[in-house]
């Protein structure tokens, strides 16, 4: 009987906190929300821009000190470019991350549409939150996961939840503090929002709000890091004209083939190449950039002799060049030979690509092939 | 038997009124002269006479900027000395000791007195430390661990210490924070050095080692003073462990603390208990009885940053992460919260308040277990990180951040 009134009570309470908000009817019309406003971090206060999406996708670009951090979540996973946790480059959230993630995406609290998002919700008690009384709802989510959130008990409005938050991608549990609720075209948002987890304090306060804006989805798609960007070119279907030294420092062509070239993954751009030059020479080189050593880090697999060797270069001028001369074996002698690997007049859809060797690790070069792409 | 012998002589002086105020530093009336003033207490024992703040704003009687750093304003014979820095460019520039007239904010005089510490992640750059001055002479700690005495009058160097190149000390992560303490003849220091050099007390007048102590990397603490049971003593506070020193430089007691490196100071409650708080963990309470230490009280209700509590008949207010908070210091049951200040800081004057927030805003409040009763707000000074607590005297509010410095009258 008790169970069956806090059910009741559950229901209630919560229908109220969505009428309270503005009603189930005038959310359902919200596809997007744009936020403009200002975050605090470190008791400093900087600007923050944000969109969320009803289908659970957020987005956000805030500062943190001197460091600018954009985050990313399209409802299922996300990623991350924050400088101030020396990840300058984007990497992909992790679960706790997701979690938090999901939180951030929410228009107002979990429980609008809860039950589709296959949460329960349990009724706990009445609290005084800050001189506030409130219900204290438990919400049990679908991860099993559980938030406690505090309503006030005469306005419906969240005042406070616990839940769980993340800090150096590490679990913590968060406070977080709903103020100042505004009303923006009948929905009713809070535009104060402070959250304190472990020994961080992060104030969020909405200064403008755009509902329903367009929104280009591809905001929440992993961006390829600056770096990659640089060899973005490379991707493609091209025709490629193959040339070997000849006499009297010509070229003379060896062979007409093809390559194609893709990111396989967002900083991973992988290229296939085969040369017919009295054997064939099939070749898989994977480029992608090595931050610790801010050079580009390229692998590749030669089918001819099926080995795999590692590559390290950088762009200097325009031409992007690379060998195999950095890589030290600590218990032999690298018996690989010596290879240089330059890219030069790039254009849309041109570039030349030249293979050099060395007998004298590395001091000089002779060229080997000399490779003109052309898109195809 | 040095112990004995240093407790005898104590003795002797006790009983002929040497020591009149157990371990309290004679400081001017109306002054302000070292990190949290008088004995360290964050508070004044003037009057503050309430008013209604609420429709009569507390006057700013003048407001200057100042070059960042987080040092407190020290007030004495209408002088106000602190440290600052200043840069030449993102990479360089000087840290500054300097004085201003209290009355205008206009400064009499600065002293170079080291490079400038960087803070890499941009959370302030400059000085940590508070000076310390007494009758003729101002000591200052730079970020970067240069320790000095320079006159008052002009800022003429009279000694120096280099910490890391002369005891071997490291550079703590946020830059060195530890704010001079004296007594009698000594100038009290953390130092962090090798070889028994964590802590040291050195001749005021002429910078020679008097004695030193301990063994421990430099933290962000700094040394508080007591008396029990007729003992002088000093606190200090390293990583996980405290000790305390007589003013010999001999250990007295020690005790390992539940958790590490508490950036707050310890919190002297009453006359043999201290409190001590921290981040991630909470607080600790211990009682100090014949030269033995044990706790008394632990709790998470309280979690110090960086910003130190306040201690008034029985109760503890503070900032429990970003949230200024009231707790019994007998059970530690929250009496009340109140969020708004962020990472602010606090100082009590007459059984009142004197808040401020991280971003400069000033309240007054009543120090009450009952609830958070607000008196009247003023925005003090603009700009962000405002962790320097206030400094009062003669009915004015100091305040000051990266940017700017004021003064409000209250009285």
């Amino acid at each position: 009987m008790a169970m069956a009134a806090n059910a009741q009570n559950v229901d209630d309470i919560i229908s109220k906190h969505i009428q309270a908000h503005g009603g189930a009817e005038k959310w359902n019309a919200i596809k997007t929300m744009e936020i403009n406003g200002r975050f605090t971090a470190f008791s400093e206060e900087n600007e923050w821009y944000a969109i969320k999406t009803s289908s659970g996708a957020y987005y956000s670009d805030l500062q943190i000190g001197q460091y600018k951090v954009k985050e990313a979540f399209n409802g299922t996973s996300g990623w991350t470019i924050d400088p101030w946790h020396e990840f300058t480059f984007p990497r992909l959230l992790n679960k706790v991350e997701d979690n938090v993630f999901h939180q951030k995406a929410e228009f107002f609290s979990p429980f609008y549409k809860y039950k589709e998002k296959e949460m329960k919700v349990e009724y706990v008690d009445e609290e005084n939150i800050d001189g506030v009384d409130t219900y204290v709802l438990k919400l049990i989510k679908s991860n099993g996961l559980i938030e406690t959130w505090y309503l006030n008990k005469t306005t419906y409005l969240e005042v406070k939840s616990i839940s769980d938050w993340v800090d150096f991608g590490m679990r913590v549990s968060a406070e977080s503090y709903f103020d100042d609720f505004r009303e923006v075209d009948g929905l009713i948002i809070p535009f104060f929002t402070e959250r304190m987890f472990g020994q961080r304090d992060r104030i969020l306060i909405i200064e403008n709000i755009k509902l329903n804006a367009s929104v280009d989805e591809s905001i929440f798609e992993m961006p390829k890091s600056n770096e990659m960007q640089k060899l973005a070119f490379l991707a493609g279907n091209w025709n490629v004209k193959v040339e070997i030294p000849g006499r009297n420092n010509t070229w003379r062509v060896a062979d007409q083939t093809t390559s194609n070239a893709q990111f396989i993954a967002t900083n991973n751009l992988q290229q296939n190449i085969s040369v017919s030059e009295y054997y064939v020479q099939s070749m898989i080189i994977n480029y992608s950039f090595y931050k610790d050593r801010n050079k580009y880090r390229l692998t590749i697999y030669n089918g001819f002799s099926s080995s795999t060797d590692l590559y390290e270069g950088a762009f200097i001028d325009g031409v992007f060049t690379a060998d195999n001369t950095s890589v030290k074996y600590i218990d032999a002698e690298s018996n690989a030979a010596l290879l240089q690997l330059s890219i030069y007049n790039i254009t849309s859809d041109a570039f030349m690509m030249e293979i050099k060797s060395s007998d004298d690790k590395g001091v000089t070069w002779k060229p080997s092939y000399k490779l003109s792409y052309s898109k195809k | 038997m040095r112990n004995t012998i240093t407790r005898f002589y104590l003795s002797v002086l006790f009983i002929f009124g040497v020591i009149t105020i157990g371990y309290s530093q004679t400081e001017p009336a109306l002054s302000w002269t070292q990190y949290r003033g008088q004995n360290r207490a964050g508070a004044s024992a003037e009057k503050l006479t309430e008013k209604d703040w609420v429709n009569s704003k507390p006057e700013m009687l003048w407001k200057k900027n100042i070059g960042s750093g987080f040092s407190e304003l020290i007030i004495s014979e209408g002088v106000i000395y602190t440290m600052f820095s200043e840069k030449i460019d993102s990479l360089s520039g000087f840290e500054y000791l300097a004085a201003f007239d209290e009355k205008t904010g206009n400064e009499i005089w600065r002293a170079q007195v080291d490079s400038i510490y960087i803070e890499i992640d941009g959370w302030g750059d400059g000085p940590r430390s508070t000076p310390t001055i007494d009758a003729e002479y101002i000591y200052s700690f730079s970020g970067l661990g240069k320790f000095s005495a320079r006159t008052k009058k002009d800022g003429k160097l009279i000694w120096e210490h280099d910490f890391v190149k002369e005891y071997g000390s490291t550079r703590p992560r946020w830059g060195y924070a530890c704010s001079p303490i004296l007594i009698e003849n000594k100038v009290i220091m953390e130092i962090g050095g090798t070889d028994g050099k964590t802590f040291m007390a050195f001749d005021k007048s002429n910078g020679n080692i008097v004695w030193n102590n301990g063994v421990g990397p430099a933290g962000y603490n700094s040394p508080l003073m007591m008396s029990v049971e007729g003992q002088n003593q000093f606190i200090f506070v390293n990583g996980k462990d405290i000790s305390s020193y007589n003013l010999q430089g001999d250990t007295l007691w020690t005790y390992q603390l539940p958790f590490a490196i508490p950036i707050a100071m310890p919190v002297l409650i009453g006359s043999n208990k201290l409190f001590f708080s921290q981040i991630t963990s909470g607080f600790v309470i211990i009682q100090v009885e014949s030269n033995k230490a044990t706790e008394v009280l632990r709790g998470g209700e309280m979690k110090n940053d960086f910003m130190t509590c306040v201690y008034h008949d029985g109760y503890i207010y503070g900032y429990h992460i970003a949230a200024l908070r009231c707790i019994s210091a007998e059970t530690g049951e929250v009496k009340w919260s109140k969020r708004g200040f962020g990472k602010g800081s606090l100082i009590l004057v007459d059984g009142k308040l004197i808040i401020l927030s991280d971003k400069g805003k000033l309240a007054i409040a009543k120090a009450s277990p009952d609830a958070y009763q607000e008196l009247g707000t003023v925005q003090s000074i603009e700009g962000s990180i405002t962790w320097t607590a206030p400094s009062f005297t003669d009915g004015k509010v100091y305040v000051r951040n990266q940017t700017e410095m004021a003064c409000i009258k209250l009285n």
